[in-house]
């Protein structure tokens, strides 16, 4: 294992305080679904602080539990054992202060762009004026004026998942949480999200966590990255991204990106390999 | 299918219904069939002109077009609420689903007696035939139709501040309404068929009565010609009851 890279964990950059109350704190959380087919340990005593601010991006094999972690995060579902702490508190229940984005977008299919991005502010009981004023500014940030009068299933699903974006943003959330939010999107509109997203996380400082299947979607947008064990998952190892803004091509062929990108796919490699070994045993 | 075979079929359509009529009167003019067994399309166009001169026709049929609106208002206004809660409470669900079991089988017919005990040949008797008629099918139709509601927009409506209250009004409401426009469709034929038995069974005006009445008499005509409308009536109201799903579903148009 390259020194140079593990040595680099922990000690978050982008000026988090260190000894600070972590935003998100998960402690040793295990969590067993049982179903007619018997018990699945989906997560087993994972722990995990995220600082606010931080940009965290988790990659994983396929059915390590990482939805199941974003899940816990946000309130969705309770931990078998252990805890998630939220600011120090214990996550209750489903909390807006945590603005989930779904791979599969979530549109309310009869709402407009506009009242789906207004939805959360209604929820709030912001008067009418108040909260169309608040939703266009959102819908102007995600770049989809023109739009606001149109039903969701007439958008591609690069501007579905831009309204979600604004509609999570408008509700003004401390924590994003993404699951896969760009994996069904075509190559090049999911660069202009990656970048758009970017843009926005310097500009709201919203602490993020992020799930994807991609190496390079986690280096470009990261400033850590978790790797996830195969089933029972586990935190097999955290990489501080310490790789320079903008990320542009000469960064993405410079050679610290090359050995980042060595070192999180042998990684991920042994994760997915064992999680084919487990597999093919049941 | 282009536009033009589709007019190609309504001439078709047209024609065949042309040619029957026309059938019909020549066999009824030539003495094959006995005209108070079955009179000829002129005889019962012709006692439908009388009627409408008399305003007896419009009368029955409003009054039966009332009965069933009014009735079938009530029935969707409480159904449609009380559907929705017990499609997204499990326990309430479990409390009312034996009652919601055993009043489902009852054919709308099995209540007039009933009915006509505690309120006696009244209005309010016709209304609470179609009311029973046809409450508890719609209120299984609204809780099956929420079933079909996507759990993962719940979720995001529950992630962005939804209480429980927002999520059956703001999600569960209109992400069933398309099956529950389809359900109260069905229903508003059924509503029907309970407001014309009821009129056959007990009742000074309506269309039920207007062809119940006829058999006394042994005005044949009349009583096709109750048939008749009923038939357009509910045609009538199903073409308005399209426009106006239209106009409460605006997502679901292209
Ligand atoms: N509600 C549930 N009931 C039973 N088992 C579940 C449930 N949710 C998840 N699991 C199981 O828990 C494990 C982890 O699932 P999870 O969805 O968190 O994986 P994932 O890492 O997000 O996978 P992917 O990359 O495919 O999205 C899987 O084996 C899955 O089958
Ligand atoms: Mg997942």
């Amino acid at each position: 294992m390259d020194p140079s890279v593990a040595a680099s964990a922990a000690a978050p950059e982008n000026g988090v305080e260190k000894g600070a109350v972590p935003k998100i704190s998960v402690k040793g959380v295990t969590k067993v679904f049982s179903s007619k087919r018997g018990e699945v340990t989906a997560l087993k005593e994972l722990s995990l602080d995220i600082q606010d601010g931080e940009f965290m991006v988790i990659v994983g094999a396929s059915g390590c539990g990482k939805s199941t972690l974003l899940n816990l995060v946000a309130g969705f579902d309770h931990p078998t054992a252990g805890e998630v702490l939220l600011d120090g508190r214990p996550v209750a229940g489903i909390t807006p202060e945590c603005g989930m984005i779904f791979q599969q977008y979530a549109l309310f299919p009869w709402k407009t762009v506009q009242e789906n991005v207004e939805f959360g502010l209604k929820m709030k009981r912001m008067p009418k004026q108040e909260r169309q004023e608040r939703a266009a500014r959102f819908i102007d940030l995600v770049g989809l004026n023109g739009f606001e009068k149109t039903y969701p299933h007439h958008l591609s699903g690069g501007m579905k998942q831009r309204v979600s974006i604004a509609r999570s943003l408008a509700n003004n959330p401390q924590v994003m949480l993404l699951d896969e939010p760009f994996a069904a999107l075509d190559a090049m509109t999911r660069q202009v999200l990656q970048e758009q997203l970017v843009r926005i996380y310097e500009k709201h400082r919203k602490t993020i966590i992020f799930i994807t299947h991609s190496i390079d979607e986690a280096l470009l947008l990261s400033s850590r990255i978790v790797v996830m064990t195969a089933r029972p998952g586990r935190i097999a190892q955290e990489i501080t991204n310490d790789l320079p803004h903008p990320r542009n091509a000469d960064v993405q062929l410079s050679d610290r990106y090359m050995e980042l990108k060595r070192h999180i796919w042998s990684s991920v490699q042994a994760e997915v390999l064992k999680s084919m070994e487990v597999e093919a045993g049941q | 299918m282009t536009s033009k075979s589709n007019s190609s079929m309504v001439f078709i359509s047209v024609g065949s219904l042309v040619i029957f009529l026309a059938f019909w009167e020549l066999l009824c003019r030539m003495g094959f069939i006995e005209p108070l067994f079955m009179p000829a399309p002129t005889q019962i166009l012709a006692r439908a002109g009388k009627m409408l001169g008399d305003g007896s026709l419009l009368q029955h049929t409003l009054a039966s077009t009332r009965r069933v609106m009014v009735g079938f208002m009530v029935s969707s206004l409480v159904a449609i609420p009380f559907g929705i809660f017990l499609g997204s409470s499990r326990f309430f669900m479990a409390v009312f689903d034996p009652f919601i079991s055993l009043l489902r089988p009852l054919p709308s017919m099995s209540w007039i007696p009933l009915s006509l005990l505690w309120l006696g040949i009244t209005e309010t008797q016709k209304y609470s035939i179609v009311f029973m008629g046809s409450f508890a099918p719609s209120l299984l139709y609204i809780i099956e139709a929420t079933k079909g509601i996507d759990p993962l927009l719940i979720r995001a409506a529950r992630n962005l501040g939804a209480s429980n209250l927002d999520v059956m009004r703001e999600v569960i409401l209109p992400g069933s309404l398309p099956q529950i426009i389809a359900g109260l469709k069905v229903m508003l034929g059924i509503a029907w068929t309970c407001i014309i038995s009821a009129e056959l069974v007990a009742a000074r005006e309506g269309l039920g009565f207007m062809i119940m009445n006829g058999k006394e008499y042994f005005q044949t005509d009349t009583v096709l010609l109750g048939m008749v409308m009923i038939s357009i009536t509910v045609m009538v109201i199903d073409v308005l009851f399209r426009k106006f799903e239209r106009r409460l579903l605006p997502w679901t148009r292209q």
